[in-house]
């Protein structure tokens, strides 16, 4: 290492550089190179990230003539703006092309070259976690750091195959657009919300007539106690697809793309069905809203139709099945609307879209994180912005923290009895 | 062991300023001669250590692994300096990186029972020594932070990291 702290004429500080000894392939003969960060810039190979995590697309409202796009990381759900050309430099960041022969594709390209547009593209890039400088999670960070260890070698092996496990088609918007137009368009008119009203009428009407009668429907459920808890597994996993279903038909009815629909192992561990919808950012705020909410209420509208169900059934483990699924739906009605508890649901899209800060989960904990105990610390009054991400994260982490302490209750309750 | 007793040349390196001529008389036939070819490995990273040794003339490259065939020069030491105590007095017997001769090189090593049989013969001395010896580790932790801030500055400029307003 060289040039330490050392500075340049113009005042800046110099380059720095690393000295490095490569050994020759046969025998302990060397040779020594120093490595100024510079070249070592220009020959670093920018890798955008997986393919599936990223999306583009062109921005409807521009300035006359000016091209841009919005570039979103589906992970931490930040969006960039950016130009037709650094649209083409991101084409080329895919992990083998160094910055050198970017920029010799970009001259040849567009005919001259500003030598700022690349570091600038790339700083930006990064603060949107859109290239991949550290591993995509800890713990596959950790695990391909033990590779060594059979356990950790294992584990990480049974991660790839369920990631594997992903069903998905990107040709699954021709498919919606066709629902839509034989019947899915009747979701989005007044009598859609006239039938929910009158569903949640009857299903509060049927609900307290089950109330009145819990002990003989709970008696039906008792008696198979292991095949109604599947039952109602099974039926609540496929009303989820449904609920991506109405996201999707939502995405249609507002002239939006429905980019994928499938099947995955979320974050390794979690089955589900989902709905790529992000072309719905590029809607209006009302449709973003409407989205968000139609999955839901159809949950409402579900739960308020079992509840009814179950009340015209005979005392059995039909009767005890249908109430239990009327349940698990209000539940998830509930749950899904419940924007406070750092999963970004659909309770969490319309709180975003009413304070407006789009990426508040991701700035509530970096601000707890990294700028909270400086404010403290020097007494500063917090922005609008800072409050809202403190709110949000303090109203999380207790909602977090009272679910785990209502679930030890609950089990501790169940054992005594 | 070496020929003559190169005492003017003890003087000069730092270990044994302050040590008295009779006790370095003394200690002189523990040294052993070594000469190095260019390019000769001394020892490697991980390779156990009984001797320190003195450069007397010459140059040696101090490195450590990084990855495949590539190492990071850490240091390069030159005539009157001296290396490899760490695993003669340090808790880790084993070489922490690999040093390599840069040119033709001689150096005289001291092996850890001569290094012993001094300490316990002339403790005033060895007092002397250790205090230098001190001062030298004092001075490569801090080129060693030094390094470290360096690297990481490096690193930083490589990527286009910025962390400022990340």
């Amino acid at each position: 290492m060289s040039e330490a702290g050392d500075k340049t004429a113009e005042g800046r500080p110099k380059r720095t550089r690393i000295e490095l000894l490569v050994r020759e392939a046969d025998g302990d003969g060397f040779a020594t190179q120093e490595i100024s960060s510079a070249v070592a810039y220009l020959h670093s190979r920018p890798q955008r990230i997986p393919d599936a995590d990223w999306e583009m697309a062109r921005l409807p409202y521009a300035r006359q003539g000016v091209v841009t796009y919005a570039l979103k990381n589906r992970r931490t759900e930040q969006i960039i703006q950016i130009t037709e050309t650094e649209k083409f430099l991101w084409g080329q960041m895919d992990g083998r092309a160094s910055l050198q022969e970017i920029a010799t594709s970009y001259l040849l390209n567009y005919g001259s070259f500003d030598f700022e547009i690349i570091p600038t593209l790339i700083v930006k890039l990064l603060r949107a976690d859109l290239l991949t400088m550290r591993p995509v999670s800890r713990l596959r960070a950790v695990l391909a750091r033990n590779r060594r260890n059979p356990a950790a070698r294992a584990m990480e092996g049974t991660l790839h195959a369920l990631e594997r496990l992903t069903v998905t088609s990107r040709r699954s918007h021709q498919f919606f657009e066709r629902m839509y137009r034989y019947g899915g368009f009747l979701l989005f008119t007044p009598w859609a919300i006239a039938a929910l009203v009158l569903m949640v009428a009857l299903g509060i009407l049927s609900g307290i007539k089950i109330w009145h009668n819990l002990s003989e429907v709970t008696r039906g459920l008792a008696s198979h106690p292991i095949v109604a808890i599947l039952l109602v597994k099974l039926v609540f996993w496929l009303t989820v697809i449904n609920h991506q279903i109405i996201h999707a038909l939502a995405c249609i009815h507002y002239k939006r793309r429905v980019r994928e629909f499938g099947f995955t192992i979320l974050h390794g561990f979690i089955p589900t069905f989902y709905a790529d919808v992000t072309d719905i950012f590029m809607a209006s705020r009302r449709a973003r809203i409407v989205n968000a909410m139609a999955g839901p209420l159809f949950h409402l509208f579900l739960g308020g139709f079992c509840f009814w169900i179950a009340t015209q059934l005979q005392p059995g483990l039909m009767q005890g099945f249908i109430a239990a699924s009327a349940i698990l739906q209000i539940q998830s009605f509930f749950i899904s609307l419940y924007p406070f508890c750092f999963l970004e649901m659909d309770g969490y899209h319309i709180l975003v879209e009413m304070v407006g800060v789009p990426t508040l989960n991701h700035d509530s904990v970096r601000f707890v994180r990294e700028s909270l105990w400086r404010r403290i610390r020097t007494a500063t009054l917090l922005t609008r912005q800072e409050t809202i991400c403190f709110t949000y994260f303090m109203l999380s982490l207790v909602s977090i923290a009272g679910f785990v302490l209502l679930n030890v209750w609950l089990f501790s309750s169940a054992g005594k009895s | 062991m070496a020929s003559l007793p190169e005492i003017g040349f003890l003087r000069r390196v730092l270990y044994f300023k302050d040590v008295e001529e009779p006790v370095l008389l003394a200690l002189w036939p523990s040294f052993r001669e070594r000469r190095l070819k260019k390019g000769d490995v001394l020892f490697r990273a991980g390779d156990p250590g009984e001797e320190l040794f003195l450069i007397r003339d010459g140059s040696i490259v101090v490195s450590k692994p990084v990855t495949g065939r590539v190492e990071q020069v850490l240091s390069r030491l030159a005539s009157g300096e001296v290396f490899g105590e760490m695993s003669v007095f340090g808790d880790e017997r084993r070489r922490s990186a690999t040093c390599q001769a840069e040119i033709d090189t001689m150096l005289y090593s001291l092996d850890r029972d001569s290094l012993n049989r001094f300490v316990t013969g002339s403790p005033l001395a060895a007092a002397k020594f250790f205090q230098q010896m001190a001062q030298v580790a004092f001075q490569r932790l801090r080129d060693s932070s030094d390094l470290v801030a360096e690297v990481t500055r490096w690193g930083l400029e490589a990527t286009g990291l910025d962390i400022e307003h990340k």
